[in-house]
């Protein structure tokens, strides 16, 4: 599914990844955690392309295409979805109409009709419902004045409508309490398919207690120090970053 | 809702100007008018009297050629009146509007005007307010080669509200906006607010001034005006003006323009959406709160279309 190679990225020449290696297979669920300015959501922002990320060196085979070689647009349009960690604010365009437009772009990629719009409204009170996410938040603008469980939620949202095949969950527990990331938690495992893979980048073991990881990978510095299962997140959270 | 709010209906009138001749259709009891032309320069002179219908006119601009147009608007007390101008205006125009509004009239203009990108235009509105009336006006377009918009507001005696609203959205003009409002009796209110999309060498000006005089007392002023910038030649000029001569007012006002925010650019991007389509969702956006001051659905429907077809 995904092939990172020797990667290094720089924010302002500030040099952020220093040689990062990653392969993840299809169906794979891999966390990546480590502490704070590690550069854990340059990995995020750089493989979906943000352009304030620049890449120095290395390269990224994503279902065998260079992934850098596409723009932010096409990375999306080929499966890659990234739930962003602050999800941004679009005042005076209304959900609903932003979501309607993001699954008919696909689908148009797609070569598929437009989605009609009482299927669309079906589908989306179908998905909200699963989310615990009220139908009248969808005639609000676009993440404005939404709490940050609602943010995250809608980032979910818009992961299940898309219908990605590697999802890049940037913090996404970070700012939902105890119910919330139960229902996010078990929206995302609904998700989990052998097509779709996931990266979650998260601080706390207590995300991937509801998501099993395959694989756990400690960052530091701009690179992975060290990997394993599931057992490498009980020791971080005993233990910590430190040692 | 009582008995005499629940009879108000809407009746529509349609004022069709083609070629030399204006026609006037479905035409309610309530407006009177004159219609007189010289030399290519069109007279209305229209009153409204009070009455349980709210009139709407339409206006359907169809002419060939260079158009002028003078309208006296007449709102007697208690009378309301909406106007709707949706007009596509090819050949250039001069358009001068008196209007004076009695007590308690309610008076709402909408211009949602496409002008040819290669004619002059200029626009010209006066009007009076008068107590306890109501004037909502808003104004879209997609400006031209030169364009000049000017209104002027009296807010001649007590509880007299103007609420306008100004959108141009150009890529190919030099167009002055000026928006005057004159605070001359106490206890009046004016909310106005002046929007902007600035793209290609378009060079786009907003000069927004209010006056409070000395005997203003209890005066509420609020004016915002913003611009973005889409393109390096591209530019906008916001200049807030206020002058107040009484402490016992409240009078805000603001003004900011920019380019494009890149991380919501991004955002968009990153589900699908190219660059392009982007910035016209970004647009809407910017524009989408304005729209949200028309408390008419059928006017809000009509705002969003334009703002959807010209972003």
């Amino acid at each position: 599914m995904l092939n990172i190679s020797k990667l290094e990225v720089s924010v302002e020449e500030n040099k952020i990844l220093k040689g990062l290696d990653l392969s993840i297979g299809s169906g794979e669920v891999h966390a990546i955690m480590g502490p704070n300015g590690s550069g854990k959501s340059t990995i995020a922002h750089t493989l979906a392309g943000n352009p304030n990320y620049t890449v120095d060196s290395g390269n990224v085979l994503f279902k065998e295409k260079d992934l850098l070689n596409l723009d932010p647009s096409e990375r999306s349009l080929e499966g890659l979805f990234l739930a962003f960690q602050y999800p941004i604010e679009l005042p005076g365009v209304s959900n609903a109409s932003y979501l309607k437009q993001i699954v008919n772009v696909h689908r148009k990629y797609k070569g598929e009709d437009p989605i009609d719009a009482s299927e669309f409204l079906k589908i989306l009170k179908e998905k909200s419902s699963n989310l615990n996410i009220p139908i009248d938040m969808h005639s609000r603008f676009v993440n404005t004045g939404f709490s940050g469980g609602e943010k995250k939620k809608n980032e979910v949202l818009q992961m299940d409508l898309l219908n990605p095949n590697l999802v890049i969950m940037d913090e996404t527990d970070s700012g939902l309490d105890v119910d919330a990331l139960r229902q996010t938690s078990g929206a995302v495992n609904q998700l989990r398919s052998s097509n779709r893979s996931f990266i979650i980048i998260t601080h706390y073991l207590r995300l991937l207690e509801y998501i099993e990881p395959n694989f756990v990978h400690v960052f530091q510095d701009g690179k992975i120090i060290d990997s394993g299962g599931k057992e490498l997140a009980n020791k971080i959270d005993t233990e910590g970053y430190a040692t | 809702m009582n008995k005499l709010n629940s009879k108000i209906s809407t009746q529509d009138c349609f004022i069709e100007v083609v070629s030399d001749d204006v026609i006037i259709t479905n035409n309610c009891n309530e407006i009177k008018h004159q219609v007189s032309e010289n030399k290519g320069c069109i007279y209305l002179d229209i009153r409204v009297s009070e009455s349980k219908i709210i009139p709407r006119i339409t206006f359907k601009i169809k002419r060939e050629d260079f158009i002028s147009i003078q309208l006296k608007l007449t709102l007697l007390n208690g009378a309301k009146l909406e106007i709707l101008d949706e007009s596509e205006y090819m050949h250039g125009t001069k358009m001068e509007f008196i209007t004076e509004l009695g007590k308690r009239s309610s008076f709402e203009l909408y211009r949602l005007n496409i002008f040819n990108e290669l004619t002059e235009n200029s626009y010209l509105h006066q009007c009076r307010l008068s107590k306890d009336c109501v004037f909502k006006d808003f104004n879209f377009t997609n400006g031209s080669k030169l364009m000049k918009n000017e209104t002027e507001v009296s807010l001649a005696d007590e509880n007299a509200k103007y609420i306008g609203s100004g959108v141009v959205i150009t890529n190919s003009t030099n167009c002055d906006n000026s928006l005057k409002i004159n605070h001359i009796s106490p206890s009046a209110i004016s909310d106005c607010s002046f929007k902007t999309v600035s793209r290609g060498n378009a060079n786009v000006t907003f000069n927004g001034k209010v006056i409070v005089r000395e005997n203003c007392n209890n005066s509420v002023s609020s004016q915002i005006s913003k611009g973005l910038i889409m393109d390096e030649n591209a530019n906008v000029n916001l200049i807030p003006e206020l002058e107040i001569s009484n402490d016992d007012v409240v009078c805000s006002h603001g003004a900011a323009s920019g380019k494009p925010d890149e991380n919501v650019l991004f955002y968009l991007t990153s589900r699908g959406i190219s660059r392009k389509e982007a910035e016209k969702v970004y647009i809407q956006g910017f524009l989408g709160e304005f729209v949200d001051k028309i408390d008419n659905a059928q006017m809000k429907a009509k705002a969003k279309q334009f703002i959807s077809q010209n972003s």
